[in-house]
């Protein structure tokens, strides 16, 4: 369908796009308009999405095969604040990304390329390319192996995961999109029964939560499960998808408010999936089992003994989820970019032949990574942590543009960021900056740690 | 020409309910004009160049852990 053309005395093109954005923001206005406890909650529920998809999109295969290995390594201690202490950065940064996206309209890689000139937009567009296309190799890689458990060959869970995400695009609609993925990312907390099978100790837990302990030592080995549990839960991707989302979703300066409640909301419930998931691997600690190699399937393996089958089969099929859910929502940042960049129509209320290059690049993306997990001889698992720690290191560089555009007067008038907002967001480029050296040392002269210490 | 005609009203109608739901930023055909470009001032550049060289350097360091891993 071409654009329908309205010549007035404005001029004005209206397309698709626009009515079926139109449409979503009538019944945002028509909610707004009633008072009382029911007319907020259907608000609420008409604005939440880009938060809780972006955060649940990022308890996504890696994120969760992380968890495990933290649980199965280090047991119910200082990993679990650790964990609750991310996400915290998490909603400092997606934060800024719900206001420059609602103050703006524009996605974040657009603003990058306009605000700062094509040569750091290059630089930022291709961090985000190479992260994007290895974490969705990795997603594929969780899907195989989760699938794997139930015995389905290789060839078949991919072609299965691949027909999902490609299903999901088939409304055109952004607001069908966005429930159809809420309701199979809700599926992330299938750890929680898992996790409960487990019997965990709630004192060990309430004291771990509270008083950081017990700490394990300093070791390279930590400090990559460090990292790989840092990039869990704040990636680029999540800035260029939230910010695009937020966009396509239509939201405004006046939905901020909820934008931040969304936000919240999606950070508290991965963080209870992601919690889950190191109490259900925790017994494997107890045990003195190795996680040394563990992939997915190894893992609901392991746990089979615990647990049962019932269990097991739920820990492997949250793995599938996770890795589904991540597919959908990072090929759609990468074609979210790539339609920013390059002046294409992009947005999932676009029809098929109006935004042929949007669903072809989302489709390219995710075709790719499918296809080199089928590659044999693969070291999962290791592959699967360094592309966490790959997202740390990229993300102080992408925080820095976020930070200069969210404080760009011209662009966010008064809706620039306070000081203390501005002392959270350098906290976390500071702290994010300082993990990668230590990652850096780690590699480059484990000794030190035995120096101080540590093993 | 006479289906023109009629199809004319229901498009100026869905024009005013569309223009009347959405901000002008947000119509699509609006996000074709570019924003204008940003000076960047020196402390901002060698902050992103300070950056730029350490994500090099680390994932250097990346590379060479899988390649010690790999032996």
């Amino acid at each position: 369908m071409k654009p329908i053309a309205v010549q007035s005395e404005e001029s004005v093109v209206i397309t698709h796009e626009d009515i079926d954005r139109a449409h979503d923001r009538v019944r945002v206005f028509a909610a707004r308009s009633q008072r009382g406890f029911s007319s907020r909650a259907r608000l609420l529920w008409l604005l939440v999405g880009p938060g809780v998809l972006v955060m649940l999109g990022e308890n996504d295969g890696p994120s969760m095969l992380s968890y495990a290995a933290t649980g199965a390594k280090y047991g119910i201690g200082f990993f679990l604040p650790f964990v609750v202490l991310t996400f915290c950065m998490a909603c400092v940064v997606q934060e800024m990304t719900v206001r420059v996206g609602a103050a703006t309209h524009r996605g974040h890689a657009e603003l990058i390329f306009e605000r700062f000139g094509p040569f750091w937009g290059w630089f930022s567009l291709i961090d985000l390319g190479i992260g994007n296309f290895l974490t969705l190799i990795t997603e594929f890689i969780a899907i195989r192996a989760g699938m794997g458990f139930f015995g389905v060959p290789a060839w078949l869970a991919i072609l299965i995961a691949l027909t999902i995400v490609y299903a999901a695009l088939i409304t055109h609609r952004y607001w069908t999109w966005e429930r159809i993925t809420l309701a199979a990312a809700a599926f992330n907390l299938v750890f929680v029964p898992v996790a409960l099978m487990t019997h965990p100790d709630w004192r060990a837990v309430g004291h771990a939560l509270f008083f950081w302990q017990p700490r394990p030592e300093l070791s390279g080995e930590t400090v990559l499960i460090m990292l790989a549990d840092i990039g869990a839960t704040v990636t680029p991707w999540m800035l260029f998808f939230q910010q695009s989302a937020t966009v396509d979703k239509g939201l405004t300066t006046r939905d901020i408010q909820f934008g931040r409640i969304d936000t919240v909301l999606g950070a508290a419930l991965a963080s209870i999936a992601a919690l889950a998931t190191i109490l259900a691997t925790a017994p494997l600690a107890a045990h003195k089992m190795s996680a040394e190699n563990f992939q997915a399937a190894q893992f609901a393996q392991a746990l089979e003994p615990l647990i049962g089958r019932v269990g097991a089969s739920l820990f492997a099929l949250g793995i599938v989820e996770a890795g589904i859910v991540a597919a959908i929502t990072i090929s759609t940042s990468s074609a979210y970019a790539f339609g920013e960049v390059a002046h294409k129509p992009h947005s999932l209320n676009l029809p098929m032949r109006e935004g042929k290059s949007f669903y072809a690049v989302l489709t390219l993306c995710a075709l790719a990574a499918a296809v080199v997990v089928l590659i044999p001889g693969l070291p999962l698992v290791y592959v699967v942590l360094l592309v966490n720690v790959v997202a740390v290191l990229a993300m102080p560089p992408a925080l820095v543009f976020l930070y200069m555009l969210v404080n760009d007067k011209e662009i966010m008038g008064d809706l620039v960021s306070p000081l203390w907002a501005n002392v959270l967001s350098t906290a976390v480029v500071i702290a994010l900056t300082a993990a990668g050296v230590l990652f850096g040392i780690s590699v480059i002269a484990p000794n030190v740690f035995s120096v101080l210490g540590g093993k | 020409m006479s289906k023109r005609k009629e199809e004319t009203p229901d498009l100026l109608k869905d024009q005013s309910w569309v223009l009347s739901s959405l901000e002008h930023d947000q119509l699509a055909k609006a996000k074709k004009h570019f924003i204008p470009r940003r000076r960047l001032k020196g402390r901002e550049l060698v902050v992103l160049w300070g950056l730029r060289v350490y994500l090099i350097f680390m994932m250097a360091v990346v590379v060479y852990q899988v390649w010690v891993a790999s032996r």
